[in-house]
């Protein structure tokens, strides 16, 4: 037998998951770093690119069939109250009505770790779904809706977070949430041992994915089975939910993802509304699609929770840090969900004292989803911020003090990196933004505008691991196609897994299919979360390559009728060592076979033993700041990061700028607002709800300091999705102070609070 | 949205008979109307597209008189003039900051000026005092983006770029109202919200402005300043129209028009008094810009503004 079961463990989106693996036992070598790659590595453009330049990618979106109809969803106007009575009659009396959902269909369809129904009679947020309507357009459903007559008892709501922590605070789930905690050493003795100390109180505010594309399904019928069309980022997560909530073997349903218009975390679930448009589907015998806008999207399906982070660091006065404590609250919603955060003051630094404590609390608010480094990305903010804080206190430059601190080995329960080269990307990121040359001190020179820099570092999960297999099918034109269960999410995964199979076989990438995102035909591959998609799935597909180059070696060593040692590949070619003459071609291999395709199927193999697996980086920004009118323009960011090997440059600089841009929306200008008198959304579109555009992006350098971490997996590469985005906010608003002179503690940095900083400042 | 009948009249005369009841609007470039009807702020069952009737969207230049702007001229026109770029740059600085290229492209100069309000109480499903509700939930709630003064009972900012410039270049009306065409001056077009909180002009729902008449700016100088988080896309936080005659670097007289700040382009009196014998020197100006806003009223959120209005005096001074 060539494959072994194994308990994988991994993180995940700040989770340890633990999952059954078939792993392949013969692991494939992974690339020297002195080997030349012809095809892992390049540049390569897009396999999709013409596609959806062109506009003939077909998204989800953009999925239709004869006969389709279309579903809406009435949500909830008011944060918090129990449906008494709920009167449809209006609502179905038009003809062009053909289906309606209510809390009455779903009493069997559990949600929320079974604290709420798909539809329930208790609404616990402004936008909570209530009922969904499936009618001939849009529009007859919208009115449809309109019509439904329905009695509330509104309850007493809070939204507000200091208010959530009162005891008097309307009671919102009863499910009850605990809070997390950390200890090492004894951070007492640790603040004991400190020369310094210093303490900081930071907030950041909750963020929405907002992608592109709505989240979005269109589903049929075919009998007992169900096809799917969906926007999501984990086809089998939507298999398994839909066939649970529908009562119907996984067998039965088909999740189908192609093109996808991003999901940042957002997607990673299936959500409602895919379970609703199968039900109102199968209720009406026709196809059905559902297409969330923009305030649904802002309402209902996830964000980065808020936080408030009472952060105290005790150092020595030669830097060491003796000690850190981190106290954070933040809210996920009126679901069970988590806003803790502190996994970067644990991990980034050696501190033998600690102790972290993560409490989450209910607001009437959307649930949290995963979002592009849960936890990390405001908890960097406001670590690395301290970390600032006291560099500037013992009169050290922040790099200086970062290395002082710099741990070998998982600060945690001491094991082994399989790389970390994160004092070599601070050299690099260093070296790129002139960082002696041109920090000053904080608020230093005179002006209008304010220049200055800061820098922020990074840690994340990221390496990858199994579950995850790939079937390579080889036709006999030299044509292959690569066949697995991830998704391509917009990262640039098709063209990745194909650049793979290209290095191993020697066929060119425009030879090689790529079929993702189809439960049908792919066996398992991993979600597009977690920046796990590479990493898992890569050495998958290499792995079946591999086995598939064996193969046809041992057919052409047949052949031939020479022994496999005294064979020579090269870019489709078999030829004896000995004897130049005697080849063998795909064409001629095949010609001897009865079947046209030659078939492998590659694993996932297990990660290493006894090693902290994990993605390094620091970033550095540069900032003006305008001190008439508050506004931060960030002028450039330098990336440098240790990820393991580049698979593809021109990808790996996508995901750089998206997350550094992501980061700058987060540090500057994104805010979820919430009316918190009436307990309803304000934020609902995209000109309230601020992303950044074409217009703030800065002058951006990534930097990548690693060749390869082959202690992982056989390509060497670790993901790079979420390293991207977790350490920009921090780097900027240390950027912020080190310009202006003060620190601003609350995200988003908006020109508001800059201008009243700089005039507290001065008074 | 509810469904609604797109009406094309063919002359100006046409239009009113359209407006025999409440339920029709008019629409010029639709991307703010259309906006509100998508929204449900309000269910218009008629639009009455304005492009079908001909002749407003010339920009003529009026010989020693000054410069007639159709109100269905494009704002991507009025930020590309020439004409308007070199005598009358205030409302070529303001038409070039309004929202997005794309939006400029299909906005009017006459929807710029009649756009709805923006706050977001009023363009959601909040039954507040400009929709007919009984309260103002911006003046206790969100109101980072609402007005420093003469904003009770309803705090909106007036949103439109354009006026502010227009506002500072003494700008003339000419309204159609079924019949007849009137000028009304800019300064006695907008409305506060005291006097009608429903409504942000002069203008009945039938009424047209057919196009703006900007006198010749003989000496004078004219600049615009808009500040917004965004620098694209964006609602001015606050912004400064100001016109000025010199004399070596000594103002002669002028007027300052801020923007951002209340529910109509605000002419500050202090301010304007002030502006007359202004040496335009850092002090000077520094002190100078201080009259401005005295008598604001900043609710919960937007104290900011009154500096930040201040600071943008002082930066479009110091450049003129
Ligand atoms: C995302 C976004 C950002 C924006 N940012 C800015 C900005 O930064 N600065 C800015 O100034 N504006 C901004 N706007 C507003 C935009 O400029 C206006 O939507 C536009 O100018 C309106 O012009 P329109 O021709 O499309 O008007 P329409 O949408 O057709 O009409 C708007 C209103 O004016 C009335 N109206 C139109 N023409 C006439 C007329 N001739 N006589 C009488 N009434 C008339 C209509 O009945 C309607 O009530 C933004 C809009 C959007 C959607
Ligand atoms: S400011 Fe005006 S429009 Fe906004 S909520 Fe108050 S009354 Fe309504």
């Amino acid at each position: 037998m060539s494959t072994k079961f194994i308990k994988s463990k991994f993180w995940v989106e700040d989770i340890k998951e633990e999952m059954m693996a078939e792993v392949p036992i013969s692991v494939v070598e992974p690339w020297q770093k002195d080997k030349e790659l012809k095809y892992v590595g390049k540049p390569e453009s897009r396999k999709d690119a013409y596609d959806k330049v062109s506009g003939t990618a077909e998204y989800t979106f953009d999925k239709s069939f004869s006969q389709i109809a279309v579903a809406k969803t009435l949500r909830s106007p008011y944060p918090n109250a129990v449906i008494k009575k709920i009167d449809v009659s209006e609502a179905i009396k038009n003809k062009n009505v053909l289906g309606i959902l209510t809390p009455d269909n779903c009493k069997d369809n559990d949600w929320y770790s079974g604290t709420s129904k798909l539809l329930d009679k208790k609404v616990r947020y402004n936008g909570d779904e209530i009922a969904c309507i499936v009618a001939e357009t849009e529009q007859d459903a919208e009115e449809a809706l309109r019509l439904i007559k329905i009695e509330y008892e509104i309850l007493p709501h809070v939204t507000d977070l200091e208010k959530a922590k009162l005891d008097t605070a309307a009671k919102i789930n009863d499910h009850e949430l605990k809070p997390r905690e950390y200890n090492r050493g004894n951070l007492e003795e640790g603040l004991k041992e400190a020369d310094i100390i210093v303490e900081d109180k930071f907030s950041t505010s909750v963020a929405v994915h907002n992608p592109l594309e709505p989240h979005c399904s269109v589903v049929k019928w075919d009998g007992e089975k169900l096809l799917v069309f969906d926007s999501t980022q984990g086809i089998w997560a939507v298999r398994d939910t839909v066939a649970s909530q529908l009562g119907i073997p996984a067998s039965n349903v088909r999740v189908i993802k192609k093109y996808m218009g991003g999901g940042f975390g957002g997607k990673l679930e299936c959500g409602k509304y895919t379970v609703m448009a199968a039900l109102l589907s199968k209720k009406i015998g026709r196809p059905v699609k559902i297409v969330l806008d923009r305030k649904e999207m802002n309402q209902a399906v996830g964000n980065r929770p808020s936080s408030v982070q009472e952060l105290k660091i005790g150092a020595k006065k030669d830097g060491s840090i003796t000690a850190i404590s981190h106290n954070a609250y933040g809210t996920a919603g009126a679901f069970p969900g988590s806003a803790g955060c502190s996994w970067p003051a644990r991990s980034l630094y050696k501190c033998p004292n600690m102790k972290l404590v993560d409490t989450t609390y209910y607001i009437n608010a959307g649930k949290d989803r995963p979002f592009r480094a849960p936890g990390h990305v405001q908890g960097t903010f406001a670590f690395e911020s301290i970390i600032d804080e006291a560099a500037e206190k013992l009169g050290m430059d922040p790099i200086e003090f970062r290395v002082k601190n710099f741990t070998a080995v998982d600060p945690d329960w001491n094991g082994p990196y399989t790389s970390k080269l994160l004092r070599e990307a601070y050299i690099a990121g260093a070296d790129k933004i002139r960082w002696k040359e041109n920090r000053k001190k904080a608020g230093f020179g005179g002006g209008i505008v304010k220049t200055g820099y800061g820098m922020a570092s990074q840690i994340w999960w990221g390496g990858g691991a199994p579950p995850s297999y790939a079937i390579l099918k080889l036709n006999w034109d030299g044509s292959a196609e690569l066949v697995s269960g991830t998704q391509d999410i917009g990262t640039g995964t098709y063209t990745i897994l194909a650049q793979i199979v290209a290095e191993v076989l020697e066929i060119p990438t425009r030879k090689i299919n790529v079929v993702l995102g189809d439960t049908g035909v792919c066996p398992f591959g991993a979600m597009s979360g977690g920046s796990m998609t590479a990493p898992s799935v890569g050495p998958a597909a290499r792995d079946a390559a591999e086995k598939m180059l064996s193969k046809l070696k041992s057919a052409a060593a047949a052949i031939l009728e020479l022994s496999e040692d005294k064979l020579e590949y090269s870019e489709g070619v078999f030829s004896s060592k000995d004897d130049r003459s005697k080849t063998a071609d795909f064409s001629k291999l095949f010609g001897h076979f009865r079947e046209g395709v030659l078939v492998t199927q590659g694993a996932r193999e297990a990660n290493p033993e006894g090693y902290a697996i994990n993605t390094f980086g620091a970033q550095f920004a540069k900032v003006d700041v305008n001190t008439l009118t508050g506004k931060v323009c960030v002028k450039h960011v330098v990336a440098a990061h240790d990820i393991g090997r580049v698979l593809n440059r021109k990808t790996l600089n996508n995901q750089f700028h998206g997350g550094i841009m992501m980061g700058l929306g987060f540090a500057l200008l994104e805010e979820r607002v919430i009316d918190n008198y009436t307990g309803k959304l304000l934020t609902t579109n995209l000109l309230d709800y601020k992303l950044p555009t074409i217009i703030e992006t800065p002058e951006i350098d990534v930097i990548i300091v690693s060749e390869e971490d082959n202690k992982v997996n056989n390509i060497g590469a670790k993901g790079i999705g979420e390293p991207a985005m977790i350490p920009t906010a921090g780097a900027i608003a240390n950027a912020v102070y080190n310009a202006i002179g003060v620190r601003i503690k609350d995200l988003p940095i908006t020109p508001d609070k800059v201008l009243n900083a700089l005039a507290s400042k001065n008074n | 949205m509810k469904n609604f009948k797109y009406i094309q009249p063919k002359s100006l005369s046409e239009v009113k008979k359209y407006f025999s009841d409440n339920h029709s609007v008019l629409y010029a470039g639709g991307t703010d109307v259309l906006g509100l009807v998508k929204k449900e702020v309000y269910n218009y069952e008629n639009m009455i597209d304005l492009k079908s009737v001909p002749d407003l969207d010339k920009v003529e230049e009026v010989k020693g008189k000054g410069l007639k702007i159709g109100a269905l001229v494009k704002i991507s026109e009025i930020a590309e003039s020439e004409i308007i770029k070199n005598k009358y740059t205030a409302l070529s600085d303001a038409a070039q900051k309004v929202a997005s290229p794309q939006i400029r492209n299909m906005a009017t100069l006459g929807g710029n000026i009649c756009q709805r309000p923006r706050c977001w109480y009023y363009r959601d499903d909040y039954a507040c005092l400009r929709k007919d509700g009984d309260y103002c939930y911006a003046e206790e709630g969100e109101n980072k983006y609402h007005a420093v003064i003469g904003g009770s009972p309803c705090f909106i900012v007036h949103p439109s770029d354009t006026a502010v410039a227009l506002m500072a270049l003494d700008a003339v009306f000419n309204i159609f109202d079924g019949n007849a065409e009137r000028e009304v001056p800019i300064s006695e077009f907008f409305v506060q919200p005291d006097e009608d909180v429903y409504l942000e002009n002069i203008l009945k729902p039938y009424e047209v402005l057919t196009s703006v008449f900007i006198p010749e700016q003989k000496n004078k100088v004219s600049r615009f300043i808009k500040f917004a988080e965004r620098d694209v896309w964006d609602f001015a936080m606050a912004s400064v129209a100001v016109k000025v005659e010199k004399n070596g670097n000594k103002i002669t007289g002028g007027k300052i028009i801020l923007g951002g700040v209340a529910p109509i382009p605000w002419y500050d009196e202090k301010i304007n008094k002030g502006i007359s014998g202004l040496t335009l020197d850092e002090k000077s100006i520094d002190e100078f810009s201080k009259l401005a806003l005295q008598d604001a009223e900043p609710l919960s959120k937007n104290g900011y503004k009154i500096t930040l209005a201040r600071n943008l005096i002082k930066m479009i001074l110091s450049e003129i």
